[in-house]
């Protein structure tokens, strides 16, 4: 716990923590000072004016609370008359010129221009004149598309792409009310991360092309998730709806906040991965091409499984903690080889140092903990042994292409647990569809040694099994969750006081000695 | 009334020369600079009392104390020349008729406050000046007034000279700072104020040209000598700019403290045409305006103006006469600040829009009583929530001409209601 002060908010005195600006300090212990134009992770600009406090015996006695550091025995007045006038008409005077458009706006229900118009607002217009027109629709590139009317010059998506991405794609052009957020000519936005400034955007000015018009967001249903694009595990939000007769749909993922993790944000790639889940899914069971019943499948697995001689199984470096101690556990009843052999996840060179990773795995930390052998010649050895490989969802056409691939497997017969009807599964005899990450609940543990929890967000209407299930079925003796978490303790002693569920949100770090193991 | 301190070099011929300059004494304080030590040049300014010309009036001395010691930082010197204030026209002769003694006061100005680094920001319309006062900084180099040892002392000085680029508000120290730096022309937050964390991240004293030009006659002939000039909290002398309605309208230097109405009077040859006066806007377009009553009794220093809830402002003294139609210069007052506000904040970029489309639907006799009261109440509410004073200095004389003139106002939209009663019958 940091160092903590005291200090008066309309009179009541409220502890909060040093070194914090009024807004972060006084927001901490859950009393709001609306603003538009701060962002914690971009610092203050104190454009919007939304945040100005009174001060009592303060000089000056009005101050913006997003540049005024908390102190000790500060007196703030928040709901004195003359506050609560100056947030009316500034809001008055954000809204003038607005083209309140909120109907076919993508940001109505998560505004916060109609949140303080609720809150801080004056019901009626007092507009007679003309408003101020711009441009409605600019196309900036990366999937960002500007309304510049609806737009308040906050300036945080300039700020982000000036201080974050260190692309300075975007600039405010114009003085006055004429003021407007513009590319430079002909240089649309270019960086990896263009569509958190749709996030950071607090009205809809900046809208996604991916998610334009796609959903009212108040009927989309938000659970928190792990990216599984990289090795980074950035935390981020599911927000799916099933409509009416229609499928369980991911619209979009969105960061979430994990200050030891990600930050704020995420990359673009990471967040238009939730299409893969929604896309090109491996829906039924099939033996052969033939689509059979699950049991029936599972069963002919079984059979196959008693007839092969010597049996590989491969995982997938994207599999949870859990899915892998329970297929190694079906590995060893099977006396089977297991691999992870998945040199084809790394992108060499790919990762910038912001959030993207090389390693487009989202766990092989967990391989390496659980001393799963991923080199390239065991692996090969073990399928040309073996007359059964069964593949625990590893894309194995990233390290192979499909000559090698047919090459590789032509005397074996391949099971594959898949979620996606590819090349691959189109090429194994028997496949089982199963739940990507979206769809189960899990752990992981990212590039940092950090290891994070998830839990299952969508249920699909062809109801995929967890690879976790699909290995009890087959053999494996952990038939749980709960059993599998607990087979993990044994490798992971700071789990030792927590269940599945019971991980705190921001992650648990790993204590030198596991991560010595990881890295091993 | 007129007194030459200032100007003492402005009818000359060529004083911008520095061969005749010098002739006439420019650069002759500088022996009398190095042999004091900076803290008594800077106790010496503080005793003369002379106040930042630029309009704020803050004394110029005690500016100069805010510098933090011994920081490692360089310490910069930033002469504003940005000179926008509509009615505004001083700093142009002191750079064109007597650029050396602006040299010469940024000369003891760096040696006071332990500067090295001089920029003049000078506004970018002001394209003679800008020719002259390079042409005497390029002297001055040549005469060893500048550059790495001033006229033979161990103090090294570079002055380099900035143009702006035509935007209003980079005379606000911050927003000229910025626009030094590269940047958009928008006022910063403050605090951290200029002498603290100014140009560059470094301390830096930003002070106007006419308040720099002041020093060598204050280290010449002491501070005794500049205050018997002017009042005893406005001491010392300024030069006036009267325009508008008057029989000679021009560029005076006076001591503070005189009548204003005689001023108008007797050095600006009284309100032209035998009209009678209106009104007296004091000191710039942003200082609220006087009526020929309230008049009766201001002087041209601080703290009179103050007392009858003006500005001294900048100096810029405009006569308005009997004609002046206090609506449409109204229009034009808020037409002039909507232009030049940086848009940085929500309400002097959104709010002065709105006031502008609201005086010129009155202008046009569309407007009703409830729009008059609404640009009072946005007078209100767009004020000092800024960042700046830019939309202060357009509300603050709006809410004047509204207050002292309302009849005007109600004549207007007493004429829309009764054209469209006409159209309704």
């Amino acid at each position: 716990m940091a160092d903590t002060i005291k200090l008066f908010v309309n009179g009541v005195e409220v502890e909060v923590e040093t070194g914090k600006n009024l807004i972060d300090a006084i927001g901490a212990v859950g009393i709001e000072i609306p603003h538009l134009c701060y962002h914690p992770a971009l610092g203050a600009d104190g454009n919007c004016r939304m945040c100005l406090v009174g001060i009592e015996d303060g000089r000056p006695p009005l101050v913006p609370a997003c540049k005024t550091p908390a102190q000790a025995g500060m007196k703030v007045l928040l709901d004195a008359a003359h506050i609560k006038k100056i947030q009316r008409d500034v809001m008055e005077l954000e809204l003038i010129n607005h083209p309140t458009d909120c109907p076919i706006c993508d940001q109505a229900g998560e505004c916060k221009l109609q949140d303080y118009y609720m809150t801080y607002g004056r019901p009626e217009s007092r507009m007679t004149v003309p408003q101020v027109q711009k441009s409605k629709k600019l196309d900036f590139g990366c999937g960002v598309v500007h309304d510049q009317e609806r737009c308040v010059t906050c300036g945080r998506c300039v700020r982000f792409c000036r201080e974050i991405t260190k692309t300075g794609e975007l600039g405010i052009i114009n003085r006055t009310d004429d003021a407007r957020v513009n590319i430079f000519p002909g240089r649309p936005i270019n960086n990896r991360y263009a569509l958190n400034v749709v996030d950071l955007c607090p009205v809809g000015a900046m809208t996604s092309k991916d998610f334009r018009f796609k959903q009212r967001v108040w009927f989309l249903k938000k659970a928190p998730g792990i990216c599984h694009g990289c090795a980074k595990g950035c935390n981020i939000t599911i927000e799916h709806n099933r409509e009416k007769y229609q499928d369980d749909i991911i619209y979009r993922f969105r960061p979430r906040l994990n200050r030891q993790v990600n930050g704020y944000f995420m990359c673009d790639a990471g967040r238009l991965s939730y299409r893969q889940e929604n896309e090109g899914r491996l829906l039924a069971a099939r033996l052969g091409s033939q689509i059979r019943p699950l049991e029936d499948v599972l069963a002919a697995c079984t059979r196959e499984i008693e007839q092969a001689g010597k049996i590989a199984i491969l995982l997938s470096p994207n599999c949870s903690l859990e899915q892998m101690v329970a297929v190694k556990a079906l590995a060893a009843k099977l006396q089977a080889s297991l691999s992870g052999f998945s040199t084809g996840y790394i992108k060499e060179g790919d990762g910038d140092g912001l959030l993207i990773e090389d390693d487009k795995a989202a766990n092989r930390a967990g391989l390496a903990l659980l001393g799963i052998d991923c080199s390239r010649e065991s692996f090969e050895k073990a399928v040309r042994d073996a007359q059964l490989l069964i593949n625990f969802n590893n894309d194995l056409t990233r390290t192979y292409s499909d000559s090698e691939l047919k090459k590789l497997l032509k005397d074996t017969k391949v099971i594959i647990a898949a979620t996606h009807d590819d090349r691959l599964s189109a090429m194994a005899d028997i496949a089982i569809p199963v739940a990507t990450s979206s769809e189960y609940a899990g752990s992981l543990i990212n590039c940092h040694n950090i290891l994070q929890t998830f839990a299952g967000a969508v249920s699909r209407n062809h109801k995929p099994a967890n690879i976790g299930e699909i290995a009890a079925k087959l053999g494996s003796p952990l038939q749980s969750r709960a059993e599998q978490f607990a087979e993990l303790r044994k490798y992971l002693s700071v789990l030792k006081d927590f269940e599945a569920d019971t991980v705190p949100a921001e992650g648990l770090k790993l204590n030198e000695s596991e991560a010595a193991n990881v890295t091993a | 009334m007129e007194v030459k301190i200032l100007s003492a070099k402005f009818k000359l011929k060529n004083a911008n020369k520095i061969t005749v300059a010098k002739k006439h004494g420019a650069y002759a304080t500088l022996g009398k600079l190095f042999a004091m030590k900076p803290e008594d040049v800077i106790e010496e300014v503080k005793k003369s009392g002379l106040r930042g010309r630029g309009g704020a009036g803050f004394p110029a001395g005690v500016k100069w104390g805010f510098l933090p010691k011994n920081t490692g930082k360089p310490i910069y010197l930033a002469v504003n020349s940005d000179e926008s204030e509509p009615a505004t026209f001083k700093d142009r002769y002191i750079l064109v008729k007597d650029p050396h003694m602006l040299i010469e006061g940024i000369i003891i100005c760096s040696y006071a406050i332990g500067s090295h680094e001089t920029y003049i920001y000078i506004r970018g319309e002001y394209t003679t000046q800008v020719r002259v006062l390079q042409a005497a900084i390029d002297e001055a180099y040549a005469a060893g007034y500048l550059g790495d040892s001033v006229a033979g002392h161990d103090f090294k000085l570079n002055v380099t000279v900035h143009r702006g680029a035509g935007a209003y508000v980079c005379g606000e120290e911050t927003a000229l700072l910025e626009s030094i730096e590269g940047k958009k022309g928008q006022p910063r937050s403050k605090p951290p104020f200029p002498a603290v964390a100014g140009l560059y991240g470094c301390p830096t004293i930003i002070n106007n040209v006419q308040s720099i030009a002041s020093l060598p006659f204050i280290i010449d002939k002491g501070a005794d000598a500049y205050k018997v000039y002017g009042t005893e909290k406005s001491p010392g002398t300024h030069l006036f700019g009267i325009s508008g309605h008057v029989e000679k309208p021009g560029m005076y230097e006076l001591p503070l403290g005189l009548p204003i109405l005689e001023v108008i009077d007797k050095v600006a040859g009284g309100v032209w045409k035998g009209r009678k006066l209106k009104g007296i806007i004091p000191g710039g377009s942003s200082t609220p305006v006087l009526l020929p009553e309230e008049a009766q009794d201001v002087t041209l220093d601080y703290e009179s103006m103050a007392a009858h809830k003006t500005m001294f402002g900048s100096g810029g003294i405009v006569v308005l006469d009997e004609t002046v139609d206090i609506v449409a210069l109204v229009k034009n007052l808020i037409d002039f600040y909507h232009h030049e506000s940086c848009g940085q904040c929500t309400p002097c970029r959104e709010g002065l829009g709105w006031m502008l489309k609201i005086i010129k639907k009155i202008l046009r006799r569309e407007g009703s009583m409830d729009d008059v009261l609404l640009l009072r109440e946005l007078c209100d509410n767009i004020e000092m929530k800024t960042v700046c004073v830019l939309s202060a200095a357009c509300t603050m004389p709006v809410r004047s001409y509204l207050d002292k003139f309302r009849h005007e106002f109600e004549a207007y939209v007493q004429d829309a209601s009764a054209s469209a009663q006409v159209k309704q019958e």
